[in-house]
């Protein structure tokens, strides 16, 4: 009997089933995409963050352990490449004796073995002279005015000092975790570098430092730095768990005698907590796409409900019981999941080869099977729905001799009566507020927890806001075509002139599917319009995270001990390609003891070359804030660390020493307190000053230029930055924001979004153009028999256009303005909920126009479409629709 | 032969291997009143559409002198009555009455008044404001008539208007018909099954296998 | 011997907002197997809601039905239908078909509802209709007679004790009616008891009973 009914249904039914069936396809095929997404993103993530560590795990020898000892068991742990020993050895203070005598304060004399450059070379970057023996930081050398050739004389706490020849000047540019406490208990504030830094060759820093070792102990340590094999597992949860469980366990096996500083697992950590945030991200932009997707679904099954209920009412009569009756539809509804899901499936593997190169849909099997499961679930839930339970609704409702009719006018839907549309966007607005109090932490990874719990509490907001403004833009649209049809009418003169008012009259009875549909269309436009607001400020921010990186589309870097001055500009602005170039100085400064870079700028110029946003500045806008520094030369942008640390008021006076370049001595340079910069181009993620260029020129008797920014216009930013190197050789280091943009690393905009950006959008595309062309292609029959009574009773073939054209427009005006609206609301709220997505975060939206205009167009080209089809379709059979009469 | 409205000559019909109205002639004068009988399939429906011009004949032709040239597109012309329900569903009555007045290019209020004349004066002008969901079949009929009365047509044709009612219903239906065919002066031609229907009409054509036999005996 | 089909003081309301209408009072009415009964009575007279109320679609508000001595009235909803299933066959005026499945597959499926494979083989059931060459045949494709009869094949699919027809030949022309009468006749005279609702005059001349109804109620 089931068979029968399949088999018929297979057979005639075939056009309505496979439509069924394409909707829950659309659904199951986002969902499945999603995970492909996730699946590649955390595979990069995990790999990126890996790379980006230059030395994994820094293991400190404690106490009375043997260094040979614990190099030995490091040596052999599994999944250990390389172990090398350092020694870190502290000097009572560096001098020189040439012109005149510097000295520093106490630093650190690090101990290198052979082959440590090479085996990790993020720790140490040549910028003069030679690549190993005696080599002095940057930054000390600056305090020393000394250069490679000169003699250094090391202080030994105790013992007599030695004297030993600079080799080469060297950049650490991971001195904060080089000089890590390792094993400092969690949250504990993190110790600034030594200001003094010197690197030996391990055997000459044996001797100077093993006396030293035998008199003070607590002077001298050993590190085993150690460089991981990198396999890992992809997901970064899983990395992390794995990593930090064989920092552990080495622990152990050192018996206490090594304590692990873990580089790697604390990378891991923030990229566990980047791959939430992504999960978080592409549910939140993805999952509304599946309800829309289900909705339409449901509007195609909801076309054939009159069919639906006299098919059950004969059923009934022939005597199925109930229980036959849901066991039929169960298996229409089983054909339709089935099919639709397994479509959707195929479809997702097809996107994710064309968009990722690769069809995985999870970075592991278990979460493959996880998401696999849940998009087939979802389709099989929505063929439940939209099938099932119309018809358990039937058999209760309607008895035989009604189900036999075609059932007509309905009241006001029930939500109606009780406001449901108001009560969600209330309900929306204090979540929204609420989640807003606490900052919009949605990941949360306390310190020592080993899990990451997100907060999809705050998902509620949005969700409400978009189904709450649905039901609204419904209420609003059943307001309208109802108790507002002379509105409706007088709109439709110019489209169907005397026929307006019984158009309007036509669609008044039919307000209820056609406000259906005009929610349908708001929905899928305004998911298309917050999907791509959102992922084109996301896009924004990202650049603005790398320009904020490396400065500008090019940067160089002028070489220590090389004088450049603004007027080098000029050399490099003749290039081809480039559009402007700023000189930025960069200078040391104490303000009290603390050491901190100054930068100074060139306050009208500057944003020529690289863009300020608000967001990196607190006291005003970057525009408010570079006109003071350009009105008034002597203020001074501080961070606020230093405004907490002085109690600094706006126009505080706050005195820096600088190093005026004619003495080579610190003096005194009196500044204004003007600001508050949180970042900088260039700058590092300490305190830092910013200060008007001229006036430190000024003040110091030296205008030398630390680095330069140069605006490419975007183009060929790597073609121009060859040039630049190849004309200024050694004397600068040049970077461009292309490989900026791929290295900056442990924040979530990093991520490539390319790939599923491509994917959503293209689906929200689909389902906008869909929504809007489908309600119109539905109830095509009933529109073929209203069209030959019509042609019968003499319509010509403009005023039977007139009807479905009119329909067409309000589909169209409506759905448009309600979808735009709703958009840009979710897509504020959307911001404002994801803040911890963005670094920095944006100060107003990036808004996608062409995209948008995409949809529109898309949006009534379909509906346009649909219209020319629907009445070249209901006209055709009109003579055999007549017979009918 | 000026007086004919309606008039055709070896008149044929076919769809494909069906032949509905075969080499049929004959002509319907102002004011008669006749009954177009026999079985179902005879092709009374066919030539009917015909008629009305709402077909176009395969073989022969079909001429409508008084009215000056094809009804198509003429609404007022020929004014037709259906079997089954020919309402719009989603029209109220008096918007589905004034329906082909509005097509003809007539102005919406003259013709919404028109509209709410004709059901006056087939005294159901208390349905007016109904949809035709809520109304009965005969109730249904009775606005399509109304719908032919509001045009004015000198040419009524009803096919099988009663078929799918009672008889009470039905023959309300029929003296609704005959009575605005009486007040427009209008020729009325109805195709039925139904003796008691057609003993009440003045003139009676048979139709069997496409051919028509007229009183005269044979095909005129 | 028991009736074939029995109703003992059938009351059926029905209630729309502030309006009461009362379908059924006090009906009552037997059909012994092998007769053949016409329900005659206006529109309106509440035809539509009996044949409901026999056919166990529709719960009496007072009284009961019984079919072959088992009764079927305020029964659960399981039983009904099982008994529905097996011994009543149902015919409408139209509509009696899935429209896609063919004429044998909705006999087919009639018996797969009932879970019993009946008597007759599907072809003698349908050869008896005098519909062999269109077994195959969709609902959409065949004519009205061929639709009148397939309806009553699949009525008679389970070979049921009653057979209640809801204006069978409503929308049939008279030769054609007379056609499905006597397979009517014939089944009668197998034994099936028939309760048939119609306002033709030829069902009643061919009844052993005419029953008329009027306002709920059966007249005199």
């Amino acid at each position: 009997m089931m068979l029968t009914w399949l088999r018929g249904l297979l057979r005639r039914r075939a056009a309505r089933l496979t439509a069924v069936a394409a909707g829950i396809a659309v659904s199951v095929a986002l969902l499945a995409s999603l995970g492909a997404f996730l699946a590649q993103s955390r595979a990069t993530m995990t790999q990126r963050a890996a790379a980006g560590v230059p030395v994994d795990w820094q293991v400190q020898v404690s106490g009375n352990a043997d260094p040979s000892a614990i190099l030995a068991t490091v040596s052999a742990a599994a999944g250990v490449r390389t172990a090398l020993p350092v020694g870190f050895g502290q000097t009572s203070g560096l001098s020189t004796s040439g012109v005149t005598v510097q000295t520093t304060g106490p630093g650190v004399v690090l101990g290198v073995p052979d082959g440590y450059i090479r085996a990790f070379p993020g720790e140490v970057r040549s910028l003069a002279g030679a690549a190993d023996g005696v080599l002095l930081a940057q930054q000390t050398a600056a305090n020393l005015h000394a250069r490679p050739g000169d003699m250094v004389t090391i202080g030994r706490s105790g013992l007599s000092p030695v004297q030993v020849r600079i080799d080469g000047v060297i950049d650490l540019p991971q001195a904060d975790s080089l000089f890590q406490k390792v094993g400092a208990p969690a949250g504990s504030q993190p110790v600034a570098p030594p200001d003094n830094v010197l690197l030996l060759a391990q055997a000459r820093w044996h001797q100077i430092f093993d006396p030293l070792a035998a008199l003070r102990p607590d002077l001298v340590t050993t590190q085993i730095h150690v460089a991981h094999s990198h396999r890992l597992p992809a997901d970064p949860a899983e990395a992390f768990t794995a990593i930090t469980g064989a920092a552990h366990n080495l622990e152990a096996q050192t018996a206490g005698g090594g304590v692990v500083g873990d580089n790697l697992g604390a990378v891991l950590d923030a990229a566990r907590q980047d791959a939430a945030y992504a999960q978080v991200l592409f549910l939140f932009l993805g999952l509304p796409g599946a309800i829309l997707a289900g909705l339409l679904t449901a509007a195609v099954t909801g076309a054939g409900a009159s069919r639906r209920r006299r098919e059950q009412a004969l059923l009934r009569t022939r005597g199925a019981s109930n229980r036959q009756l849901m066991r039929l539809a169960g298996l229409e509804a089983a054909v339709v999941g089935i099919g639709g899901s397994i479509a959707g499936l195929a479809g997702a593997a097809l996107v994710g080869r064309l968009a990722f190169g690769s069809a995985r849909f999870g970075s592991t099997t278990a979460s493959t099977t996880g998401w696999i499961t849940a998009a087939v679930l979802t389709g099989l839930v929505i063929a439940a729905a939209t099938v099932l339970i119309p018809a358990r609704r039937d058999m209760r409702d309607s008895t035989v001799a009604a189900g036999r009719l075609v059932v007509g006018r309905a009241g006001s839907p029930w939500w109606i009566r009780y406001g449901l549309d108001v009560v969600l966007l209330v309900l929306s607005g204090l979540i929204f507020s609420v989640t807003g109090r606490n900052g919009y932490q949605l990941v949360l990874a306390p310190e020592g927890v080993p899990t990451i719990s997100v907060s999809y509490w705050a998902f509620a907001g949005p969700a409400l806001l978009w189904a709450g403004a649905g039901l609204l833009a419904w209420r609003l649209s059943d307001m309208l075509l109802g108790r507002g049809r002379r509105l409706v009418g007088a709109g439709l003169r110019p489209l169907a002139g005397g026929l307006s008012a019984t158009v309007a009259g036509s669609m008044a009875r039919q307000r209820r599917p056609l406000a259906r549909a005009i929610v349908l269309v708001a929905l899928a436009v305004s998911f298309a319009a917050s999907t791509a607001t959102f992922n084109d400020t996301y896009g924004h921010q990202a650049e603005a995270d790398a320009q904020l990186t490396n400065g500008a589309d090019v940067t160089v870097t002028t070489s220590p001990g090389v004088s450049k001055g603004p007027g080098d500009a000029a050399a490099i602005a003749a290039l081809p390609g480039v559009r402007a170039v700023e000189p930025v100085q960069h200078r040391f400064a104490y303000v009290g003891a603390d050491l901190q870079d100054l930068y100074g700028v060139r306050p009208s110029t500057i944003t020529r070359a690289t863009a300020l946003q608000d967001a990196y500045f607190t006291g005003g806008t970057a525009a408010q804030l570079t006109r003071v520094l350009a009105a008034k030369p002597d203020s001074i942008l501080v961070s606020a660390e230093t405004v907490k640390d002085f109690q600094l008021h706006p126009g505080d006076l706050l005195n820096l020493r600088l190093q005026d370049s004619r003495t080579k001595q610190f003096k005194i340079v009196p500044f204004h307190y003007a600001g508050v910069v949180k970042e900088f181009p260039t700058a590092p993620k300490d305190s830092f000053f910013v200060a008007n260029a001229s006036y430190v020129a000024q003040r110091t008797g030296s205008d030398a230029v630390g680095s330069f920014l140069i605006d490419t216009g975007g183009q060929d930013i790597a073609a121009v930055a060859d040039r630049i190197r190849a004309k200024l050789g050694p004397s600068a280091t040049v970077t461009d924001l292309a490989t900026t943009r791929k290295v900056v690393g442990s924040s979530l905009t990093a991520v490539d979004l390319a790939g599923l950006t491509r994917v959503e959008l293209a689906f929200a595309l689909l389902l906008a153009a869909a929504s809007g062309g489908l309600v119109l292609a539905l109830g095509l029959a009933e529109r073929r028999r209203t069209f030959a009574i019509a042609t019968a009773l003499g319509a010509t073939g403009r005023q039977l256009r007139a009807f479905v054209f009119s329909e067409a427009l309000v589909l169209t005006v409506g759905g448009l303005i309600a979808g735009t609206i709703t958009g840009w609301l979710l897509s504020e709220m959307l911001v404002k909920v994801l803040t911890g997505v963005f670094d920095p975060p944006p100060s107003a939206l990036s808004v996608p126009w062409p995209y948008l205009l995409a949809v529109g167009v898309i949006t009534v080209a379909a509906l346009a479409g649909v219209a020319s089809v629907a009445v070249r379709l209901a006209r055709r059979p009109a003579i055999s629709v007549l017979r009918e009469l | 032969m000026t007086d004919q409205l309606v008039r055709c000559e070896d008149l044929t019909r076919a769809f494909g291997a069906v032949t509905a109205v075969r080499d049929v002639s004959c002509a319907v004068l102002a004011g008669e009143r006749i009954a177009l009988t026999g079985p179902s399939g005879s092709g009374k429906s066919t030539l009917l559409h015909l008629m009305a011009g709402l077909e176009t004949p395969t073989g022969g032709g079909v001429e409508w002198p008084v009215l000056g040239g094809h009804p198509h597109g003429r609404p007022g012309l020929v004014g037709v009555v259906f079997q089954g329900s020919s309402l719009l569903p989603a029209l109220d009555v008096t918007e589905n009455v004034a329906l082909p007045l509005l097509f003809a290019g007539v102005p919406a209020s003259e013709a919404t008044a028109r509209a709410v004349e004709a059901l006056e004066r087939l005294r159901i002008a208390d349905m007016g404001s109904k949809l035709p969901e809520e109304l009965s079949g005969g109730q249904a009929q009775r606005v399509a008539v109304a719908r032919v009365l509001a045009a004015r047509p000198p040419l009524i044709l009803a096919d099988e208007p009663t078929g799918q009612l009672d008889h009470e219903a039905g023959g309300l239906v029929i003296s609704v018909l005959i009575e605005a065919a009486d007040e427009l002066g209008a020729a009325l031609v109805i195709s039925t099954h139904d003796g008691a229907v057609a003993d009440r009409l003045n003139q009676r054509w048979t139709m069997l296998d496409g051919r028509l036999t007229t009183e005269n005996g044979s095909s005129r | 011997m028991t009736a074939a089909l029995e109703a003992h003081s059938l009351y059926r309301f029905f209630r729309a907002g502030e309006e009461e209408t009362l379908a059924l009072q006090g009906v009552s009415l037997s059909v012994d197997a092998g007769e053949l009964v016409a329900v005659t009575g206006p529109s309106g007279s509440g035809k539509s809601t009996l044949l409901s109320c026999l056919a166990g679609l529709d719960e009496p508000d007072g009284g009961s039905v019984r079919i072959a001595g088992a009764r079927i009235s305020h029964q659960p909803e399981p039983l009904r239908a099982r008994l529905r299933a097996r011994h009543i066959g149902v015919l409408f005026q139209s509509a009696n078909l899935f429209e896609h499945l063919t004429v044998e597959q909705n006999i087919g499926l009639s018996r797969g509802i009932a879970g019993r494979n009946g008597r007759t083989p599907v072809a003698d059931l349908i050869e008896s209709v005098g519909l062999s060459a269109r077994a195959h045949a969709h609902p959409s494709e065949l004519s009205g007679g061929e639709a009148a009869r397939a309806g009553l094949a699949v009525a008679l699919a389970n070979d049921p004790v009653v057979l209640l027809a809801d204006e069978p030949t409503g929308e049939l022309d008279s030769v054609t009616e007379s056609q499905i009468l006597e397979l009517l006749q014939v089944r009668a005279q197998v034994g099936v008891a028939m309760l048939i609702a119609s306002h033709s005059p030829a069902v009643a001349a061919i009844a052993d009973r005419v029953i008329r109804l009027i306002d709920g109620k059966v007249a005199a």
